[in-house]
């Protein structure tokens, strides 16, 4: 009997380490969102909801990688930059189509890149302005470019540089781009690894798999492996949890940091914290005077600074992220492209009292931080504050306020400071750079930060050919950065996803996009 | 004749539909923030801004953006939705069944708890069973509706496995099931409140002469209950349910949020946060006549209980 055992044991594990070998394919993947996607145009459009869905529908000449520090080939397999910088040629892959079965041309990739370029159109067609002008032959396209870009690869790798079916899409009713996109978004067609079969606002979107995706799996069929993938759209962040716990839901986004370690306990659940692009920070008017024309004393660096050192960053991670935050070293991320770490500002409340001695606040002074209302990890961050910054005489008081009245006082720059967080949506340092620290964007978040070095500085790293000389462009700009201390530095945050123990290969880049590719349900 | 008195009644309804659509119309443009920074986020430069408003009309004198509105209204629009790009009417049209379905189940299933725990409470009053009627329901008034939702889904949902967590279903039969512990939750709410109302009326018609004197016809009590009692005393609980509906449907917004149901509720309040003005004024109106519907109806239930209502 006991021999039995044994055996039988031996030829179970035998027959498991087999299947483990053999990805399964098929099944539906029911996956719990906080909010349902708004319109689901890749040019249009800004919200990470569209945003970390649309990857899924449509694909790009390039891709960013899974760890978010590079690009790799997408919809071209070749992409060559002549010498002097001022053309780049792409060289499509045979064979591509889109998820209707047409045959992707290199019109349709010139038509869609135009589209994404023009200035009448969305948010997002600032990242291909180098690109002058547009040439398309055979499987090759031609970007002649009106000055050297090094962030161009990463630009044909974000969403709205997405390839769209031009035929389908003029095809559309209406009578602009507009409408025609309206039309288009109802029933989109692209080329990503799934295609929307249904949606139901506010309620559920099914993407079935696209069966002509370029992409190969491990048995060297084509990808995806799963059937379909099914968004169900659960507001509640403990409904999202209960469900994923009654096996109702594989897959369950936006897990509340403060219940990460209770589901890392539960055995039947995977709780991965997928690596970001996130900074937290606290935005600081730096302008020597408030909208109501009182004196400000942030406008002072040593005062800036002193926040700064007064900020117990390791308590507040602690505090408010129970332990999955790391602190800041830069304005951008870890995981964003040519960051460079900088010393920062270790916890000295002697430090910081001596400096705002020096700045003539010995005594303190009081300030307001606007917080968005409903927020749990808001109140947390700014309770924590009030007590670090009490003991440097610093009063803090905190004024919650709904999203969109907070971010209108924000643009009139009507603040003293602001809760803020940020992630990239594209694989290079240029656009958060170009939002902390230029003001010419928006005021530097509305700061008011400015610098003239770290204009100069950007300006140049934004025609750099070298890598090593843009490296060591953006390290000087991160280190006048932190130097000027135009924010309170926090701390970085991961994605945290919640899965159920047979979900294989889910990933979550660190620019938030929500990778089904190559995921697949073990039995 | 009842349905001169119906169309009075609606034809009233126009001036609260007017000013509703004017006072919401004015209101929401009072909100901080506008629905292009709404869609566009903290990120967009003040350019980009200025053109998504002039796309949206926003950049027009007020009174400009009032007159097509109300244009648009006459003639059955309701506008697109700034952020979804759908038209209102075609979201007020997949939302609101739901939501209807959830308020009815809810009314019901108040009504089935309510009515016959406040005629027993009554009956036996001041004994153990009517204290422990009324403390349970004394309880379901005190407490918020989101706990005792999750208390439900985490009981009833999680652990045993009896019901959906959250979501709507297919079929009717399906919302019947899916619904089930929302419904639940909102009509308990409902019935403490009709409860109290009812056990009171109860125990008043029970002490009235004309109960005396069925009783005395030698009338069995079943009959005396339903005929007598039941029917007086449910005239001011018709009232309360009816000015109760209009409650119910705004705590819907709660309740479709904790057990993600698809409604109007959960569209409002992501329409206020995303400043999506067609929509919420869309949605107000749609309110507005709903409520006024309910009350008409409130009526005409009270006058058919008591016919002296007709003429007041």
């Amino acid at each position: 009997m006991n021999r039995f055992a044994r055996l039988t044991l031996a030829l179970g594990a035998a027959l498991t380490l087999g299947s483990s070998l053999a990805v399964t394919r098929g099944g539906t993947l029911v996956y719990g969102r906080y909010a349902d996607s708004l319109f689901l145009d890749p040019v249009l459009n800004d919200a990470n909801l569209d945003i970390w869905i649309l990857t899924n529908l449509y694909d790009t000449l390039l891709q960013p990688s899974p760890d978010g520090r590079s690009v790799r080939p997408g919809l071209a397999t070749r992409q060559v930059v002549s010498p002097d910088g001022k053309t780049m040629t792409l060289t499509l892959r045979p064979g591509i189509r889109f998820a209707n079965g047409t045959p992707i041309t290199a019109g349709d990739v010139k038509w869609s890149l135009d589209r994404a370029r023009n200035p009448n159109n969305g948010a997002w067609n600032g990242s291909l302005a180098s690109i002058n002008s547009i040439t398309a032959q055979g499987n090759t396209v031609v970007l002649n470019l009106k000055n050297p870009d090094p962030t161009l690869p990463a630009a044909l790798a974000t969403f709205n540089a997405a390839i769209m079916p031009q035929k389908l899409f003029t095809a559309a009713p209406g009578g602009t781009d507009a409408e025609k996109a309206k039309a288009f978004a109802e029933k989109p067609v692209g080329s990503g690894p799934f295609v929307l079969s249904e949606w139901k606002r506010g309620s559920y979107m099914v993407l079935k798999r696209n069966p002509y995706y370029w992409q190969r799996g491990e048995d060297g069929k084509a990808l995806p492996y799963l059937d379909a993938v099914r968004f169900e759209i659960i507001p509640d962040d403990n409904t999202r949890i209960l469900k994923l716990q009654a096996g109702e839901l594989q897959g369950a986004e936006f897990i509340p940091l403060s219940r990460v370690a209770e589901l890392r306990n539960n055995p039947r659940i995977n709780m991965q914290l997928f690596p970001s692009t996130k900074v937290n920070n606290i935005l600081m008017n730096n302008r020597p005077k408030l909208n109501s024309g009182a004196a400000n004393p942030m406008s002072d660096v040593r005062v800036r600074q002193a926040l700064n050192y007064a900020t117990n960053k390791d308590a507040l991670i602690q505090v408010v992220t129970y332990g999955t935050g790391k602190p800041m070293r830069s304005y951008m991320s870890a995981t964003t492209p040519l960051f460079a770490a900088q010393p920062g500002y270790p916890y000295d409340v002697n430090r910081a009292r001596q400096l705002l001695q020096a700045a003539g606040f010995g005594n303190g002074f009081e300030v307001t931080c606007l917080a968005t209302s409903g927020s749990a990890d808001d109140l947390a961050l700014l309770t924590a504050l009030q007590q670090m910054w009490g003991q440097v005489g610093v009063r803090l008081k905190i004024e919650q306020l709904d999203a969109a009245t907070k971010t209108a006082r924000y643009r009139a720059n009507d603040f003293q400071m602001r809760t803020a967080a940020w992630t990239n949506d594209i694989n290079d340092p240029s656009q958060i750079t170009s939002y902390f620290a230029i003001y010419d964007n928006v005021e530097s978040l509305h700061t008011g930060f400015k610098n003239a070095e770290v204009e100069r500085l950007f300006a140049q790293s934004q025609a750099e050919t070298s890598a090593i000389n843009r490296a060591s462009q953006y390290r000087r700009i991160q280190d006048i950065y932190m130097k000027a201390a135009p924010i309170v530095f926090l701390y970085e945050t991961p994605y945290p996803v919640a899965l159920a123990k047979n979900v294989r290969n889910f990933v979550q880049i660190p620019l938030g996009n929500n990778i089904f590719t190559a995921t697949s349900l073990e039995k | 004749m009842r349905w001169t008195y119906v169309l009075t009644r609606l034809l009233q309804m126009i001036p609260t539909l007017i000013l509703a659509a004017v006072l919401v119309f004015i209101l929401v443009r009072l909100l901080p923030g506008d629905p292009a920074s709404a869609i566009l986020g903290d990120r967009a430069t003040p350019e980009i801004v200025e053109r998504t408003r002039r796309e949206l009309g926003l950049d027009q004198p007020l009174v400009v953006q009032f007159a097509r509105f109300a244009g648009r209204l006459l003639q059955g629009d309701f506008g697109i939705s700034t952020s979804l790009k759908v038209p209102v009417l075609r979201l007020i049209a997949e939302r609101l069944p739901v939501t209807l379905f959830l308020t009815v189940y809810a009314a019901v299933l108040g009504a089935l708890l309510a009515v016959p725990l406040a005629v027993l409470a009554a009956v036996r009053r001041n004994t153990w069973v009517d204290g422990v009627i009324r403390a349970v329901f004394q309880v379901g008034l005190s407490l918020p509706v989101f706990y005792i939702a999750l208390q439900l889904l985490t009981l009833l949902g999680a652990r045993l496995g009896w019901f959906p967590i959250g979501g709507y279903g297919e079929t009717f039969g399906e919302h019947l099931y899916y619904l089930f512990l929302p419904a639940l939750t909102l009509g308990f709410n409902l019935a403490a409140v009709l409860m109290r109302t009812l056990r009171a009326s109860v125990i008043e018609v029970l002490t009235a002469e004309y109960v005396d004197f069925a009783r005395a016809k030698g009338l069995r009590s079943r009959v005396i209950m339903t005929r007598h009692v039941l029917r007086n005393a449910m005239i001011s609980t018709v009232t309360l349910l009816g000015l109760n509906i209009g409650a119910l449907i705004g705590g819907a917004v709660i309740t479709e949020s904790v057990f993600a149901i698809p409604g109007v509720g959960r569209l409002m309040v992501d329409a206020i946060f995303g400043r999506d003005y067609p929509v919420i004024q869309g949605l107000t109106l749609m309110f507005a006549v709903l409520v006024s519907l309910v009350f008409l109806m409130t009526d005409l239930v009270h006058a058919r209980l008591d016919p002296r209502a007709q003429h007041a």
